[in-house]
């Protein structure tokens, strides 16, 4: 049987498919991979079509291949790979063979990559879905991140998936994070709002799968925003926490929220801000529904 | 005449990112915008919205979320408003549930006693009428009953209890909740139920949906 023997694996370290969306309404949030953009290149690099994903943190995972010959496809971020001690380019392709083994190092930017293969990982499908949630502990192995010693068993692609259309380049640094106001934007002040465009604000070191925190750089110190009816929120949600901090809403969010959301931040930015390193600087640019449905078509 | 006002009373329509729309009937917890948010939950998910991949009910409130590829936000917008006036249509009716609360929780004597009753008035005060569901996603399974008579509210504990297990019973801002999974909680732990609302494996995962109608039981 094949598979895979992990022999390190940095925090958060996770099985990720395309996700389970639809089911917010029972209380369980899509997850799925942070950053669904270096998702489709790792499939695009291995060139084949591959099933679901392991997702590991910026420490990244060493593991060996157990089995017959099998692609993998590396990509997100860039790290720095190797197998058995031969560099290998990143995003990339490699052919395995029994007994090799990848090693995947930090590289200079990125907190998420992936690991696909041309085969399914074998954990159970739950709510049509493989994808880990590790805030309820619910799906991919275990419920839980993965850790060393842990086997993966691969097996056959139930059926030939998607095409492999290509994935878009790599997202670019420099450029604003775009948002469209957020469904509270109007109970927060003209100057709130203004500041939230003009200002520079620096990720923290609080960052995972459920959310990014970004440092509390005091222009909302002022809002006071209280008893908000909680209702559902979604990735990409920009709540304001109590004390004036700034959280980012991630894959594995809680389905509810209580917090002023002054913007959501458009799916094609959010794996932006998922590879955005504590002490890196984000910008928010406000965008209108038409550019932003130009952007998603 | 009050439900025609009502019914036509302008309903706010914002865009949720680039791929959802929120129906919002009121910006606070009021008795009229919970029915009128179950009203249209149920209504949009017969209704077949072109490009619509969920509808999540809120409290007051409903979510709509699309593909943007399929439908812009103004097109649906426009498709939104032309449900307002429609009636759900047989076959939609509520759910009806009997469950049995054994009243043992920690928080209990002093809910009763806040609120001016005795345990056993409380226990009959509480489970004298019928209760809607109003929505569930704070977490797996999760549901809210409510609302209860002004009478009968108490807002949330100061603290937050770091666990509550499964089948828990919860009471605080006018609604009687049911955990589904282990949480932490600032509610008032009033009891317990051995109804389970949550299977993973099932599909729908719950059994409860917004605007089913629940008659609580006390359970000796």
């Amino acid at each position: 049987m094949n598979r895979l023997e992990i022999t390190r694996a940095g925090p958060l370290t996770s099985v990720q498919d395309a996700g389970r969306p639809g089911m917010l309404g029972y209380g369980v949030a899509a997850s799925g991979p942070m950053d669904p953009s270096g998702f489709a290149r790792a499939q695009a690099a291995a060139g084949v079509s591959c099933g679901a994903a392991v997702e590991f943190s910026m420490a990244g995972m060493a593991f060996t291949y157990r089995g017959g010959g099998a692609t993998l496809g590396l990509a997100g971020g860039a790290f720095t790979a190797s197998r058995n001690g031969e560099r290998l380019t990143w995003p990339g392709g490699a052919k395995l063979q029994d007994g090799d083994m990848i090693d995947i190092r930090p590289g200079p930017w990125g907190n998420y990559g992936y690991a696909r293969f041309d085969h399914e990982i074998d954990v159970p499908v739950l709510m049509g879905s493989r994808s880990t949630n590790v805030t309820v502990g619910l799906g991919g192995f275990g419920g839980r991140a993965l850790r060393a010693g842990d086997a993966l068993a691969l097996m056959a692609l139930a059926s030939a998936p998607a095409s492999l259309r290509a994935a878009g380049d790599a997202p670019d640094p420099d450029q604003p994070i775009r948002f469209i106001w957020g469904i509270h934007a109007d109970m927060f002040s003209h100057d709130d709002r203004a500041a939230f465009c003009d200002t520079p604000f620096v990720v923290s070191p609080r960052i995972d799968r459920m959310g990014v925190r970004l440092v509390d750089n005091g222009i909302f110190a002022g809002q006071r925003i209280l008893s908000l009816v909680s209702d559902c929120v979604v990735p990409g949600d920009v709540q304001v926490l109590g004390d004036g901090t700034p959280i980012i809403l991630m894959a594995d969010h809680q389905p509810t929220g209580g917090y002023p959301r002054i913007a959501t931040i458009v799916g094609k930015d959010r794996p932006r801000v998922a590879q955005a390193r504590p002490g890196a600087s984000l910008r928010f640019a406000p965008i209108s529904l038409d550019t932003a449905r130009r952007l998603a078509l | 005449m009050r439900d025609i006002e009502a019914r036509y009373r302008p309903a706010t329509l914002l865009a949720v990112g680039d791929n959802g729309l929120l129906v919002r009937f009121a910006r606070e917890l009021e008795e009229e915008a919970t029915q009128r948010a179950i009203a249209f939950f149920r209504v949009a998910e017969q209704a077949g919205l072109p490009g619509v991949v969920e509808i999540v009910p809120n409290l007051v409130s409903v979510l709509l979320r699309y593909d943007p590829r399929a439908v812009s936000f103004d097109a649906l917008a426009g498709e939104v408003r032309l449900l307002f006036a429609r009636e759900a249509v047989p076959g939609s009716e509520a759910g009806a549930y009997r469950i049995g609360i054994r009243f043992s929780g920690p928080d209990l004597a002093e809910v009763a006693e806040r609120l001016g009753l005795s345990r056993d008035e409380f226990i009959e005060k509480h489970n004298l009428d019928p209760m809607r569901v109003l929505g569930g996603a704070f977490a797996p399974g999760f549901i809210y009953c409510g609302l209860h008579p002004e009478d009968m509210r108490l807002p949330r504990k100061s603290d937050v209890r770091p666990t509550v297990p499964p089948g828990s019973v919860l009471f605080a801002a006018g609604q009687t909740a049911i955990t589904s999974t282990t949480i932490p909680t600032g509610w008032h732990v009033i009891g317990e139920t051995d109804f389970r609302n949550l299977d993973l494996s099932a599909m729908p995962p719950t059994r409860l949906r917004a605007g089913d109608v629940v008659q609580f039981e006390a359970l000796s």
